[in-house]
């Protein structure tokens, strides 16, 4: 049922993650592709960021705060993703809890990568209360939001959709919540200014997601493994990368390429939206976790070995969207579809 | 149906185009905004929907922290002080179903209602006037033997109601909490963007609020922003005509006549804890008399009529107009008809009570007759015109109307005052949802949870009122009325059938 979206959306409303494959072909009149190409062009030569990546979701901006536009399907998804991660901090507290068990400060720094048009970060950036003292007014216990996006329109987009929020507004003021275009490379090879007592120089945060992404990485110029370990890099230890995305398996491959693209009145998005090879199996994002928790263990002059895998976690859970009811937390559906992950790093 | 209505057309229209459309009239109001102070929710309408949604907000301990306001144009003072002899009944009386009850409960403000002053009923009578055929309600099937029979909804004076969501809202504190009580909205209008030095509030809605009064003019007017600006403001819902949402209905063309009765002395043999609803069809005039218990032998009387039945019923000195509802549970419509036309002008004052004792002695009785009515509480007799509307939608950006705002039915159910607790119940969910997951609670993708859980069930119970009303208004022995009443017995004898019509008449 993964991608059937509800008769009453319109024809271009398409199942979201789906919606933002670079091969989708929407209706959408590229006015100014050439400007926004030399604006984000900028050369990211070590970059996993994808160059069609980047000019398809610059198309895509306009409508990406429409509630009926083509992000719809992504936008009902949201409230999962709040789920999932509370989910994953339930099973897997931040270490700082044991020092002080029962109280729920909002305490954990988030990392947003690939935060498009700020669908989850602008969420997570409203639960950060106002008043640091104050309890978590949700379990994500937010204390700061740092979203990054390699597209330029996105970021404005996402920066103007914010202050329509006063709450929000304010938390872009104070600097717990910001936007940076800039990629997870760039972000890692900047220096914290008051470095911690660990060795490392660069920033760490509490919960890195990477929702809807991996499959929009560009693996010409990376390796699944070198990516995910560059995003643990940025996991504080015994922090969780999250995220989700979609399976390529023969369910996933019925409901996504046969029924979802079929002729009308049957399917409900164009032939062609789907890139299938970029879909990746929760085995193989398993697989990939482990040795990125390896890599990301290493350090300059020293190569980390299986204890890096100690303490570590994976958290898998598939999601169903249902037209009409939307999107539902399916365990053991992993393989039909859509579904979200977890790392969490050692100790 | 405007944003719907949009999307479905939108793979039509030309994307530069597409901005423009349903921005602009919203846009033209804008005007530069003087600093108003931010709510999370303003709520314009201080009856019990509106209070409903407001002491549900501070109950839930995931909105009590919201900043909240409610704008109410009567005195909520007066409302908060409300007390009547326990001998005296206030006629605007509302048939609570066990589920607003018990949404009344979880929000802990039934304790603060007078339960001295509420009647539970577990019966319910209802026939045709015209053939006679009856149904009765009971949950005597799902009730063990030999004990007390369940409720099926319970009598509440509105003021009760609305005086203990009062001392709910109270007992929150007043922490980020304001009532504009004695207030009119004067103007709704966008915000604007604050550019450099704040939030960009251009899709805002902005309210200035006034207080009502003699030394109203001299006063400036407050204005606040509303992150959801909800319309609890009834029929004629200004928030409503600000979110430019059409409604779709028509008039009756009846009046309903309310009345506080009291009752005489129970027969000895009924003498239980059981107390029986009384809702009789009268085709022939247009509409159901009911008579609905309330405390010490006391009833509440709905009678839906046609304006000139009710002029003539509200112009009866007290003997006669007794003696016309007595009679409007006991005697043929054709005699019904005659008594409703018999000249005041006539010198004997006791004409009605003697039509009635005349035309009873040769008339039939029915075991399921109510008690006879013997007094009227002075100055209860009052009538208003019944009405069918249902907004086009509930909700538009930043909006959502609950309540009469969203809908007005016919009240041969009792079913108004808890379809609107029943908004205000799904509405305080979404929200609780809403600020758990992050959410606008002012986004349209928040509210649409909200509309799309009360948009059916309303449009459902308003529409079986609709038709109830219509099938009963049709007068002689045709087909129509044949087959009303077939039906009527048929369902009296499917057990299943009836508990399934029962609890989607108690909201469940």
């Amino acid at each position: 049922m993964a991608s059937i979206r509800p008769r009453s959306l319109p024809f271009r409303a398409l199942r979201a993650p789906t919606a933002l494959r670079p091969t989708c072909r929407l209706h959408i009149t590229p006015r100014s592709t050439v400007q926004q190409k030399s604006q984000f062009t900028r050369n990211h030569s070590t970059s996993s960021v994808s160059a069609d990546e980047v000019s398809h979701f610059s198309k895509l901006a306009s409508e990406w705060w429409d509630p009926m536009g083509h992000s719809r399907v992504l936008h009902l998804m949201n409230p999962l993703r709040h789920e999932f991660i509370a989910q994953c901090l339930a099973e897997g507290p931040p270490p700082a809890d044991a020092l002080s068990p029962g109280s729920k400060p909002a305490n954990l720094h988030y990392l947003d990568i690939g935060c498009g048009g700020g669908i989850f970060a602008e969420s997570l950036a409203r639960t950060i209360p106002l008043d640091p003292a104050a309890d978590a007014p949700t379990p994500t216990r937010a204390a700061s939001m740092t979203a990054i996006d390699p597209t330029t329109a996105l970021i404005t987009i996402a920066k103007n959709h914010a202050r329509m929020d006063p709450t929000v507004d304010s938390h872009l003021r104070s600097g717990k919540f910001r936007y940076l275009n800039t990629t997870l490379e760039d972000v890692l090879a900047s220096e914290v200014e008051s470095p911690s007592e660990s060795s490392v120089t660069h920033p760490q945060y509490d919960v890195v997601s990477l929702f809807e992404v991996i499959e929009h990485i560009d693996f010409k110029t990376t390796t699944p493994e070198a990516f995910l370990a560059n995003c643990l890099r940025g996991v504080k230890p015994g922090g969780w990368l999250v995220g989700s995305t979609i399976a390529r398996t023969l369910p996933s491959f019925i409901l996504n390429q046969v029924i979802a693209e079929a002729p009308w009145p049957i399917g409900v998005v164009p032939r062609g939206t789907h890139e299938w090879n970029k879909f990746v199996n929760p085995s193989e994002l398993h697989a990939w976790s482990q040795e990125a928790l390896i890599r990301a263990a290493d350090t300059a002059v020293t190569r980390a070995g299986a204890a890096a895998l100690e303490g570590s976690q994976w958290k898998c859970v598939g999601t169903i969207y249902v037209p009409g009811l939307g999107w539902k937390i399916v365990p053991g559906s992993e393989d039909w579809g859509n579904y979200f992950w977890a790392i969490k790093r050692g100790v | 149906m405007r944003s719907i209505t949009r999307a479905a057309f939108r793979p039509y229209i030309c994307p530069s185009c597409r901005h423009g459309i349903g921005a602009g009239r919203r846009q033209l109001r804008t005007q530069a905004a003087q600093s108003a102070e931010i709510y999370d929710v303003v709520c314009v309408g201080g009856g019990p929907a509106g209070l409903g949604l407001l002491a549900a907000l501070r109950a839930s301990p995931i909105t009590s922290k919201l900043k909240v306001a409610l704008v109410e144009s009567q005195d909520l003072g007066k409302a908060r002080g409300w007390n009547l002899d326990s001998s005296q009944f206030s006629n605007r009386v509302s048939s609570l179903t066990p589920s607003s009850v018990d949404f009344l409960q979880k929000i802990g403000a039934w304790e603060h209602l007078d339960t001295d002053r509420v009647q539970n009923y577990q019966e319910m009578q209802v026939w045709d006037g015209e053939t006679g055929s009856r149904i009765s309600f009971d949950r005597s099937s799902e009730t063990p033997a030999f004990e007390d029979l369940q409720t099926v909804a319970s009598m509440t004076e509105n003021a009760n109601l609305v005086r203990g969501l009062l001392r709910r809202i109270e007992a929150s504190g007043d922490e980020n909490l304001t009532l504009f009580s004695n207030h009119t909205v004067a103007s709704i209008e966008n915000g604007s963007d604050l550019q450099a030095e704040g939030p960009d509030l251009s899709a805002w809605p902005i309210l200035s609020v006034k207080p009502t009064g003699p030394n109203a003019e001299t006063l400036a007017p407050t204005r606040i922003a509303a992150r959801l600006l909800v319309g609890a403001d009834g029929i004629n819902s200004p928030v409503r005509s600000f979110a430019d949402i059409p409604t779709q209905g028509w008039d009756y063309n009846r009046h309903g006549i309310v009345a506080t009765l009291a009752l005489a002395d129970l027969d000895p043999a009924t003498l239980s804890n059981t107390r029986t609803a009384y809702q009789r069809f009268l085709p022939s005039l247009g509409g159901p008399i009911a008579l609905l218990p309330l405390p010490n032998n006391h009833a509440t009387l709905v009678w839906s009529t046609r304006p000139e039945h009710a002029a003539y019923l509200k112009s009866l000195p007290t003997p006669a107009f007794i003696a016309m509802v007595n009679a409007a549970f006991s005697l043929s419509m054709t005699d019904l008809s005659y008594m409703m036309g018999i000249s005041q002008s006539s010198s004997d004052q006791t004409s009605h009570e003697d039509e009635l004792n005349w035309r009873l002695q040769h008339t039939p009785q029915p075991s399921h007759i109510p008690p006879k009515a013997i007094g009227v509480q002075e100055g209860t007799v009052a009538s208003f015109p019944l009405r069918f509307r249902h907004a086009a939608q509930y909700i538009s950006p930043r909006i959502a109307l609950v309540g009469d705002a969203a809908h007005v039915i016919h009240p041969l159910a009792g079913q108004g005052l808890n379809l609107g607790l029943a908004d205000v119940a799904a509405l305080s969910r979404t929200i609780e949802y809403a600020v758990s997951h992050g959410m606008d609670i002012g986004d349209l993708l928040t509210l649409e949870r909200y509309s799309s859980e009360r948009y059916l069930p309303n449009a459902k119970i308003g529409g079986a009122c609709d038709l109830l009303h219509k099938m009963y208004s049709v007068t002689g022995q045709g087909p129509i009325t044949w087959a009303r009443s077939l039906g009527l017995e048929v369902i009296d004898r499917l057990p299943f059938v009836k508990s399934f019509l029962m609890k989607n008449a108690e909201g469940y």
